[in-house]
């Protein structure tokens, strides 16, 4: 099974095979691995890719496992400034 | 800005629908919000037959909360999407939506569990589909996913929606695996997923599965069973329950046409030369659920991660209550389990928050612990047990430091 | 190839009444049932294609339909992106779907590893 055929970030089009890449050549976190794959920054938000980019950089067992390996950042769904400008 | 309400609930699934009526009853102003059309969470979706024989119809069940909710006195706002969670200085939560903006001292986070995926090469065609998509298309919207398709993933939500696929007389070609890769973990492990298949294997709708579990169960009979397992699969409800295959690439120019699967060995390694194309119009995606807990996130909670629950769990204790003043966690949200659970939770959550906000009917310090009793009560009796260890892991979250 | 309703359901019963909407979509007519989500009634209707992907023209379709892939989103009455599976159909909604854009700078910046898709 090639990698470079399985699209993990819908939304950015980014394979499993860019973010392993990533992940070996700058020995990255998941925040940096998203900053330099864009998988996870599409439209979505990283609804659907986060759980597999946590997945592909979770600390091994053992290590403290309390905090989200990438972090959640609002707002949590997709707002146009009208709605947001509404809000406040 | 609007500030009349004592509680806002997000999610109006069964744990929000139920801490709604407890709290509106004890006299609190709720508001229930939520992002699809219609109230039930989740629960629209279920439908299976319970020990008895009777139905447990998820449309009719999330129906009579919200009568419940509603006759309580809570409001209900659908199609609503909470998009930002914040604490502000005068000690309450303001919450952003896409339709204005609420200030509450109340927040009860009931966002329930959302869907994760296993990739693999054409799963962004249409009519690939997560596994709970289908089930809404199915049972809430009644409309067909497609004429044949291939379940990709062995779990227990898959299980519980092919057998209500089959009976909206939704034709399956096949259930496989998915493929190994860095991602699939022991969904595409022939062994692990025997197991995980075994322990709700008991109370599987099918006879054949049920006696051929039962068989398989005896731990010395587990590895043989494998070995012996036939490649092209043991029915299970008319459909191929293929344990030694997986979908390798699902294929199609503009939508899908089928899905390429390969035989694999007891360890899960595919064989070579084994490939075979099986037709369909669409695929489930099916892997699982983890807890959606991304507002208890961005209001600054913390989290433990907790496999047996299903991911990362915002911090909280046995009656509901995170570290955070006001904000409140019920239903899937806290571990993945079943509807009645999240019922019995949403009861807690209600009961607790009406207690702390001195409603005007508040409930007693004995009516929370029996609140609480019965959520031990009812993860008991489940139907389905999602992890054999749930029960260890919970009590681990309670005793931890806190609030 | 035929897709449409759940006539009959053993359990949940004959396809409740509902009232008739229509609708199109890319200036096609469909119809819809009262109740239905934008996705539920393309689909009923044997629409699985709701856009190309922006940059690489891939099709797309309803993926999670609760509302979180975004994968469904098209442009209601003029307003661009929204999710078609949260969507409740109106009398005489007009939709699109979504298709490739110009990505110039993407294309400058492509770097050896990105995928041919």
């Amino acid at each position: 099974m090639k990698d470079a055929s399985i699209i993990v970030c819908r939304c950015e089009e980014v394979t499993l095979e860019q973010i392993h890449e990533a992940i070996r050549q700058h020995a990255c976190s998941a925040r940096e691995t998203k900053l330099r794959t864009r998988a996870g920054m599409g439209i979505c938000g990283g609804r659907t890719c986060r759980p597999l980019l946590d997945r592909l950089t979770m600390p091994s067992e053992g290590d403290s496992l309390t905090d989200f390996p990438l972090k959640v950042q609002p707002p949590v769904r997709p707002v146009s400034f009208a709605e947001w400008g509404q809000s406040s | 800005m609007n500030s009349v309400y004592d509680l806002i609930i997000v999610g109006a699934g069964p744990a929000g629908l139920t801490a709604a009526s407890s709290a509106a009853k004890a006299g609190l102003k709720v508001l229930l919000l939520d992002e699809f059309m219609k109230p039930g969470g989740r629960l629209l979706g279920q439908l299976h037959q319970e020990p008895g024989g009777a139905w447990w119809n998820g449309i009719r069940e999330a129906e009579l909360l919200v009568l419940d909710a509603l006759e309580a006195g809570a409001d209900m706002e659908t199609g609503v999407s909470v998009t930002a969670l914040e604490r502000t200085n005068d000690n309450r939560w303001t919450i952003w939506t896409n339709k204005g903006c609420y200030r509450t001292p109340f927040v009860l986070l009931a966002t329930g569990a959302a869907e994760s995926a296993n990739p693999l090469p054409g799963w962004t065609l249409p009519g690939v589909m997560s596994i709970g998509a289908v089930q809404v298309m199915t049972n809430v919207h009644r409309v067909r996913a497609g004429n044949r398709g291939v379940v990709i993933g062995m779990n227990v939500l898959a299980m519980a929606i092919v057998s209500e696929l089959r009976l909206a007389g939704i034709e399956l070609a096949a259930i496989v695996l998915p493929p190994r890769n860095a991602l699939s973990g022991k969904a595409s492990d022939p062994d692990a997923v025997l197991s995980s298949l075994l322990r709700f294997a008991d109370l599987a709708p099918n006879a054949m599965l049920k006696y051929g579990a039962r068989f398989f169960q005896c731990s010395m009979l587990h590895n043989l069973a494998l070995h012996l397992y036939p490649k092209r699969g043991i029915r299970m409800l008319g459909v191929p329950l293929q344990l030694r295959r997986c979908a390798i690439e699902i294929v199609g120019r503009d939508a899908v046409e089928g899905v390429l699967v390969a035989d694999i060995t007891v360890q899960g390694e595919l064989i070579a030369g084994s490939e075979r194309f099986v037709e369909a119009d669409f695929v489930c995606i099916a892997g699982g659920l983890y807890p959606l807990a991304e507002l208890a996130a961005v209001a600054g909670c913390p989290f433990r991660y907790m496999s047996e629950l299903g991911g990362h769990i915002p911090v909280h204790s046995e009656n509901m209550q995170t570290p955070l003043s006001g904000l409140y966690v019920a239903g899937n949200i806290t571990g993945v389990e079943s509807a009645k659970v999240a019922i019995a939770q949403g009861r807690v959550a209600g009961l607790s928050i009406a207690a702390s906000a001195a409603a005007k009917k508040a409930p007693s310090e004995a009516e929370i612990k029996d609140s609480m009793e019965q959520v031990k009560r009812t993860r008991q009796e489940a139907l389905i047990q999602f992890h054999p260890d749930i029960a260890t892991s919970r009590a681990k979250m309670y005793q931890s430091e806190l609030v | 190839m035929s897709y449409g309703r759940i006539e009959h359901h053993p359990v949940l019963g004959p396809l409740p009444r509902a009232a008739a909407l229509s609708f199109s979509f890319d200036g096609i007519e469909y119809t819809a049932r009262e109740g239905d989500s934008v996705a539920s009634a393309l689909l009923a209707g044997g629409v699985r294609t709701l856009r190309l992907h922006e940059e690489h023209g891939s099709p797309r379709g309803i993926y999670c339909n609760i509302g979180h892939c975004m994968e469904c989103r098209v442009t209601i009455d003029g307003i661009s992106s929204v999710r078609a599976c949260l969507t409740l159909v109106k009398d005489r909604m007009s939709i699109l779907s979504g298709t490739v854009l110009p990505t110039p700078f993407r294309q400058e910046t492509k770097t050896e590893g990105s995928p041919d898709l």
